[in-house]
């Protein structure tokens, strides 16, 4: 059997420009030439640094979730908020549908980038074709844009200036937290290498077919 | 060769969307041999697809903004409040720079998301073949910032959470949330299923048969 092997080239995703393959050394971006778009952003140990941020990321986003982000106090009684219990809050009010956006940007994606990512990066650091691998490298670009944590961030602070004149509010372990988890997530972005990604899967998918064949 | 020639499917070639693989254009609609992803040279159905998203972003606009987004009672004395009218109430309180960010999250990117759109859409609608990077810029603006628009909504969530002092103060959310979240919601898609390089094939075809006659 004859396998299928793409064109060495690359064309720009944007607007379709066919290009040869650039001589990439080291860190480096690689623009498209006619409408400016990022064609490679190349990180050599894309895999370990990932992998890295990536653990860094699930262990972060523990207490980010299970304690408060903010308490507010008003007349010396207290009430606590969760990034959880801003969605459920909503859905006690009718909202379920906002509730869901809020459990799924804010919560659930964000973890399932992570976990796809580690992962990825994983079984390419240990160099074993876990199953699966091309699905979840899909799966984690797809979802990319829909975590929204630094967006819940900016949402936090706006809530304490709107609500600062009104009583007092503690920021609460959660916050922290919440905060190291976005700059590892947003670090982890910056240096995943798609490209290089896509060519490590391969390999491995490619590896692993050469091995079954071998056994029979 | 004509520039218009140097795209990859005058060459016959197609991209895979997932993985940036190049496979020869017959395996249109088939999977990616790599990575397992439909192949299709262009998004299959972009305008169509795109103009809907958008008029249902744009119809979603008016209740987003008509409506209130949440009601704040405090001692007994209940005020609904829209998102314009959040703005207001931190510009009163003197909070000018909090209240230019929620302007600009919430009314100002929305509004230039849906104007950038259609001025994208026409483009590729009327082979519009003026400042193609520029418009390639915008673009890049308008898929970049669309998540930053959730800010009013995460917004209602925390302060909904946080605000419950029984007759003391309370917050409860409202159906004007929903609406805005469907407007960010569906620009968010509509700048996803509009495919630029459908901007770039019509603009070249144009020139290669105008500098042909």
């Amino acid at each position: 059997m004859t396998e299928a092997v793409p064109d060495s080239r690359i064309a720009c995703h944007e607007c379709d420009l066919l290009m040869q393959r650039p001589e990439i050394h080291g860190d480096q971006v690689v623009h498209c030439p006619r409408c400016g778009s990022r064609l490679i952003s190349s990180h050599p140990n894309s895999a370990e640094r990932s992998l890295a941020l990536a653990l860094a990321g699930l262990i972060l986003l523990v207490p980010a979730n299970l304690f408060p982000v903010l308490t507010l106090e008003v007349l010396g009684r207290e009430q606590q908020q969760t990034i959880f219990s801003s969605a459920m809050a909503l859905y006690q009010d009718g909202l379920a549908l906002v509730a869901l956006a809020v459990l799924l940007f804010a919560i659930m994606v964000p973890l399932l980038k992570l976990v796809l990512l580690a992962y990825v990066a994983g079984a390419l650091h240990l160099q074993t074709p876990w199953p699966g691998l091309s699905l979840a490298m899909r799966s984690y670009q797809h979802l990319d844009q829909w975590g929204m944590l630094e967006v819940y961030l900016i949402a936090v602070l706006v809530s304490v200036v709107k609500l600062v004149d009104i009583a007092t509010v503690h920021p609460g372990l959660g916050l922290y937290s919440l905060s190291a988890l976005i700059a590892v997530t947003t670090l982890s972005s910056s240096q995943l290498d798609p490209d290089l990604f896509w060519h490590q899967i391969d390999d491995l998918n490619k590896s692993s077919l050469v091995q079954e064949t071998f056994d029979e | 060769m004509n520039s218009w020639q140097h795209g990859a499917l005058a060459q016959g070639l197609l991209r895979c969307h997932d993985c940036t693989a190049l496979w020869p254009v017959t395996m249109d609609s088939q999977h990616c041999p790599r990575c397992g992803a439909p192949l299709h040279s262009r998004a299959p159905n972009s305008l169509v697809r795109t103009w809907a998203l958008l008029l249902t972003a744009t119809l979603l606009m008016l209740p987003a903004n008509l409506l209130p987004i949440m009601r704040v009672a405090m001692l007994g004395q209940g005020e609904a409040s829209t998102i314009f009218g959040g703005v207001i109430e931190l510009t009163k309180h003197g909070l000018w720079g909090i209240a230019i960010v929620v302007l600009a999250a919430s009314i100002l990117i929305p509004v230039g998301k849906i104007l950038a759109l259609t001025s994208l859409l026409l483009t590729i609608q009327f082979r519009w073949t003026t400042n193609l990077r520029q418009k390639m810029i915008m673009f890049r603006i308008v898929h970049w910032i669309g998540r930053w628009s959730m800010l009013d909504i995460f917004v209602v969530g925390i302060l909904v959470a946080l605000v419950q002092f029984g007759n003391l103060a309370y917050i409860v959310g409202q159906t004007g949330a929903l609406a805005f979240g469907g407007v960010v919601v569906f620009t968010m898609l509509a700048a996803n299923t509009l495919d630029t390089r459908l901007i770039w094939d019509r603009h070249l075809q144009e020139a290669s048969i105008g500098s042909e006659t």
